[in-house]
């Protein structure tokens, strides 16, 4: 999705209103309980969260010009691989073996053979259309972020086709954009 | 959970941008690799291993090619530096993402005339910075010469031309050669009537 990013994919960005930086807060807050300790932090109450739109119905949710969350159209907020990297327990974690890598990092959507294969790994609580982190066969980092098209068990059970599609993965374009304006 | 996880804090590579671990599916694995050596040998014990076979090579060339069997001090000395230059030779080649090696750009420019309301008509001059000129600098040159507006305009495909109100189709070549004579008058094109011309 991020593979040909970069700002001048931006349309609009805006210093959003209490009531929509509550909301994003609270379904921030209810996707990854895991961060809310950390949240007041991240989102502080006081400096200005801007929301910038981007072509394609996405958004990102922006603290002093660091991008912390996407989203797409209303989907739910996930956290740039950045952010991850610092809270790496937050999500779901789904692990591909060593030969995916080099595919993940070029933008391929997961594929269920490369969870399923004695590299790979799987989270039994991964339900399908969730955000989920995509570790990699013997590293510690997150190597992108996915958004399942089926569930944990189904992975297993089908083991074929698309497992989960890559959102955002390492050195594309959002991971290039440390800092916007 | 009652106290605050601790965020992680993460090697990134400064030259890839990548955590170190992923340097090795980076762009440019071999430019990242002093910088691992440096910073985190225990990812990548093949490298530290290799480097130390290197400089073994490189210390029994030295010793072959002066003759001279010298002391271990100036040996050490000798060696340190060469393990870093050895990697950063080889780049020439830019790659974009995806391995495909860039291809250059042909070198020419191409001279537009545009007439517009009729009787009055813009020059378009495409190519310029193909051959390192700034525009900026080329678009003030050519106005004054004219003494007409340029201007640097971004036109079809992010591609800069600077545009030249007036008709100077002819002069602006004999301009161009005159100004940057690294241009070579067979580099230079007219379109007339849509077809591409030698302007030599």
């Amino acid at each position: 999705m991020f593979k040909k990013f970069s700002s001048e994919d931006v349309s609009s960005q805006n210093q959003v209103k209490a009531s929509v930086q509550r909301k994003i807060r609270q379904s921030i807050a209810d996707e990854y309980p895991g961060l809310e300790p950390v949240l007041d932090d991240l989102l502080p109450k006081k400096s200005p969260l801007i929301v910038v739109k981007c072509q394609n119905h996405l958004n990102l949710v922006m603290v002093n010009n660091v991008p912390l969350f996407f989203n797409v159209r209303d989907g739910p907020y996930m956290p740039t691989l950045r952010l991850l990297h610092q809270y790496p327990d937050i999500m779901k974690k789904l692990q591909v073996d060593r030969g995916a890598i080099k595919f993940v990092l070029s933008g391929a959507n997961i594929m269920c053979p490369g969870l399923t294969s004695p590299g790979g790994a799987l989270d039994d609580d991964a339900l399908a259309e969730t955000p989920v982190a995509i570790m990699a066969e013997g590293k510690k980092h997150a190597l992108a972020i996915g958004f399942t098209k089926m569930s944990a068990k189904d992975i297993r059970a089908i083991n074929k086709g698309i497992g989960v599609d890559n959102m955002h993965y390492l050195n594309d374009g959002l991971w290039k954009m440390e800092r916007l304006e | 959970m009652a106290e605050k996880p601790q965020p992680v804090r993460v090697l990134y590579c400064p030259v890839c941008s990548l955590p170190a671990e992923y340097c090795e599916f980076g762009p440019d694995f071999e430019k990242c690799k002093p910088w691992l050596i440096e910073n985190a040998p225990e990812l990548y014990p093949d490298l530290l291993k290799d480097r130390n076979n290197k400089q073994v090579d490189k210390v029994s060339e030295q010793l072959q090619s002066v003759g001279i069997s010298s002391g271990g001090g100036d040996v050490a000395a000798t060696v340190i530096p060469s393990g870093g230059t050895s990697t950063s030779k080889q780049e020439e080649v830019k790659r974009l993402p995806g391995g495909k090696i860039k291809k250059k750009e042909k070198q020419e420019i191409i001279i537009e005339k545009i007439v517009r309301n009729k009787r009055k008509c813009v020059t378009v001059v495409k190519g310029l910075d193909l051959f390192g000129i700034k525009l900026s600098d080329a678009s003030k040159k050519l106005g004054k010469k004219f003494a007409t507006g340029a201007s640097v305009v971004k036109g079809p495909t992010e591609k800069e031309q600077i545009d030249v109100q007036g008709d100077i189709a002819y002069d602006i070549m004999e301009f161009i050669t005159e100004t940057w004579p690294d241009v070579p008058e067979t580099a230079i094109y007219f379109i007339e009537d849509g077809r591409k011309v030698a302007a030599a």
